[in-house]
């Protein structure tokens, strides 16, 4: 199996687009942070005011949210939170990263996952499809290999890849942020339910990155089936893209429905439970768990069976 | 030991929608030996090929190799065969090193010295680091060549494999197949439409048309010593040679007859003699170009069969 993924990966990495892709995230991400300096630099912003003053607004606007009737308890947890931290610091002195810092821009980073999710997308779309539409599938599937190993080794050269594509974006944001701002002042704060504490920014860096890696997983894993199914890495990367962008808007349109609990995109950016921004307000993170998994083993077993199964005409 | 079956095709069969593609094949193939596989485009041959290597799900029947059937022991069955199915497609973005490279890590046991050996076997040493998408197709086919055999098989199927070879790659080609099925016992299996390099190549023929096999032959068999006797008057002849007992048939210039070299002088001698005039004695051939079109009928594709 070992032999097979690094086959896979051999593949993956002897065609430019790969390198291409992994170029224009770096590229990108800093692009995105240098960008950023610049205009803040032209326009004096972050520089006038003191962080007392936006750390008041911030807290007057989270107050006034926690009298919101609407508001779930998910969401009035999340609030409270922000309330008692904002009033700590206050309280204490404690000042949060500057926004022009690289802590910031770490803690920041994963919302640049949607581009990891763009390129992984495409790297999945094509890794079985490909085989067809170059006709190699055949030489691959004349060997003493099991079909399902197969499409095993090429599941996991994906993920390895989008796990790549994760780490170079922390890495990315670090580096351009070190560069492009240095290491700014500040304390990260959290609150565990009782009292705020003083907590790492890197932990909570991950933590945010590793929510936002399973709505990478799971786009990922329906690209990775469309291709496999259909054959063609063209329509799997344009459902899969089409579906990222619409399947959060269709969220929207059946929010007053009960079946808007089993829609995927209900579900897929876990980091809502930690952000406040719910379109769907009461849901928990065990049913999107729960949601989720029972989407990727679909998504999956489809995949499988119908790999194995199928004749090869290619 | 030569001559040994090695691969039975049994009561095999391809049903796809409502199309019977192949019909009840049954067929066995000895080390040793080359079988060609014959047949009008549309016939049913990569198919077949498809389910001998796994590729398809036959509809009904098996493929057993070496004992073990394609179907209940995939690994353990296709393991022992190396395959080209029609134009080998390798990966172009990479080179051929590597491409080899890919597929010795799907077998166990196939080291790196193999990988050289083989390269140098197909005679690709000198381009082997470039990409593929700079080969040309015969350079190509070399690679294929090379992938089928890097696991020393015991049974190489081949799916039109000399299409786009030169004809000097043609003769090393059909050389180094002789060699490896006379010194290693492989048994090969060769599709092609190229029916003077079958006749060159093979042992056997296995004809199929409409998913039928409707004919096997063994090459050595059929080439019967024949010889062509053009005299005049031509009636007369016929009767001479009918007389010494000779099985004659007619030919558009003259007769055919079916003996061996020994009897021709004594031939010519009584036709002399019978004062015709003798203009050829030559030995004559048919070929398997025309045996094939006896038997297929030549001309058109066959038109999709209904059940
Ligand atoms: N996937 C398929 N669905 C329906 N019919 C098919 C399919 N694949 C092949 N056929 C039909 O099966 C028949 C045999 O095709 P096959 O490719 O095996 O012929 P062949 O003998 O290899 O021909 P050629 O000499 O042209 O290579 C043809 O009539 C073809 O149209
Ligand atoms: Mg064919």
């Amino acid at each position: 199996m070992l032999k097979l993924v690094q086959n896979e990966w051999m593949k993956l990495w002897s065609k430019r687009s790969t390198w291409i892709m992994v170029l224009l995230l770096v590229l990108i991400i800093s692009a995105g942070i240098g960008i950023m300096k610049w205009t803040h630099k032209t326009q004096n912003i972050g520089i006038e005011e003191d962080w007392e003053q936006i750390v008041m607004n911030e807290l007057q606007f989270n107050e006034s949210q926690l009298l919101n009737p609407e508001l779930s308890e998910v969401q009035l947890a999340y609030y409270e939170g922000l309330v008692e931290i904002g009033r700590y610091r206050l309280a204490e002195d404690v000042p949060p990263f500057e926004p022009d810092s690289m802590q910031q821009q770490i803690l920041n980073s994963y919302t640049m996952l949607s581009l990891v999710t763009l390129f992984t997308v495409i790297a999945a779309a094509g890794i079985v499809a490909a085989e067809f539409s170059q006709g190699t599938i055949k030489m691959l599937l004349t060997r003493p290999v099991s079909r399902w190993k197969i499409l095993t080794s090429k599941y996991l050269a994906v993920l390895l890849f989008g796990l790549l594509l994760i780490v170079i974006t922390v890495a990315a944001s670090a580096a351009a942020g070190f560069f492009f701002l240095g290491i700014g002042e500040g304390q990260f704060l959290a609150w565990n339910g009782s009292e705020v504490v003083e907590a790492s920014f890197w932990s909570e860096s991950l933590r945010m990155v590793g929510l936002s890696s399973v709505s990478v997983l799971m786009i990922t894993t329906f690209a990775f089936m469309i291709g496999t199914v259909f054959r063609s890495s063209s329509l799997a990367i344009g459902l899969s893209i089409f579906l990222l962008f619409a399947g959060t808007q269709v969220v929207f349109l059946l929010a007053d429905f009960e079946i808007v609990k089993y829609y995927l995109f209900t579900h897929i950016d876990l980091t809502q439970f930690y952000t406040g921004f719910m379109p769907v307000p009461d849901i928990t993170l065990a049913l999107s768990v729960t949601v989720l998994i029972a989407y990727f083993l679909v998504f999956l077993i489809i995949s499988y069976w119908t790999f194995s199964r199928r004749d090869t005409t290619a | 030991m030569a001559g040994e079956p090695l691969v039975q095709l049994k009561n095999l069969s391809k049903t796809i929608g409502d199309k019977n593609i192949i019909k009840e094949l049954d067929l066995t193939l000895n080390t040793g030996e080359i079988t060609g596989f014959l047949g009008p485009n549309g016939a049913g041959k990569t198919t077949t090929i498809r389910m001998m290597t796994g590729l398809m799900r036959p509809s009904a029947g098996d493929v057993v190799i070496g004992g073990k059937s394609i179907q209940a022991d995939y690994e353990e069955a296709i393991a022992q065969v190396g395959v080209i199915v029609e134009n080998p497609e390798m990966y172009k973005y990479m080179t051929g090193y590597k491409n080899l490279l890919h597929f010795s890590r799907m077998h166990p046991g196939v080291r790196k010295e193999r990988i050289d050996e083989v390269v140098r076997q197909v005679g690709l040493q000198n381009r082997i680091q470039e990409k593929v998408k700079s080969y040309s197709l015969g350079m190509r086919q070399r690679l294929g060549l090379a992938q089928a055999l890097l696991h020393n098989p015991k049974f190489l199927i081949l799916d039109e494999p000399t299409n786009g070879l030169d004809p000097a790659g043609i003769r090393e080609f059909r050389l180094y197949l002789r060699k490896i099925a006379a010194e290693n016992n492989v048994a090969v299996f060769v599709s092609s439409h190229l029916l003077s390099e079958i006749e060159l190549l093979c042992d056997r023929i296995a004809v199929i048309q409409n998913g039928e096999l409707i004919d096997i032959k063994d090459m050595h068999s059929l080439q019967k010593s024949q010889y062509l006797i053009v005299a005049e008057p031509a009636e007369q002849a016929g009767e001479v040679l009918k007389g010494i007992g000779f099985p004659v048939e007619a030919h558009e210039k003259g007769w055919i007859i079916t003996t061996e070299a020994e009897h021709i002088p004594g031939a010519a001698k009584l036709l002399v003699g019978a004062g015709l005039s003798l203009y050829t004695i030559q030995p004559y051939r048919t070929t398997l170009e025309d045996q094939f079109l006896e038997m297929t009928g030549g001309g058109q594709i066959a038109e999709a069969r209904a059940k």
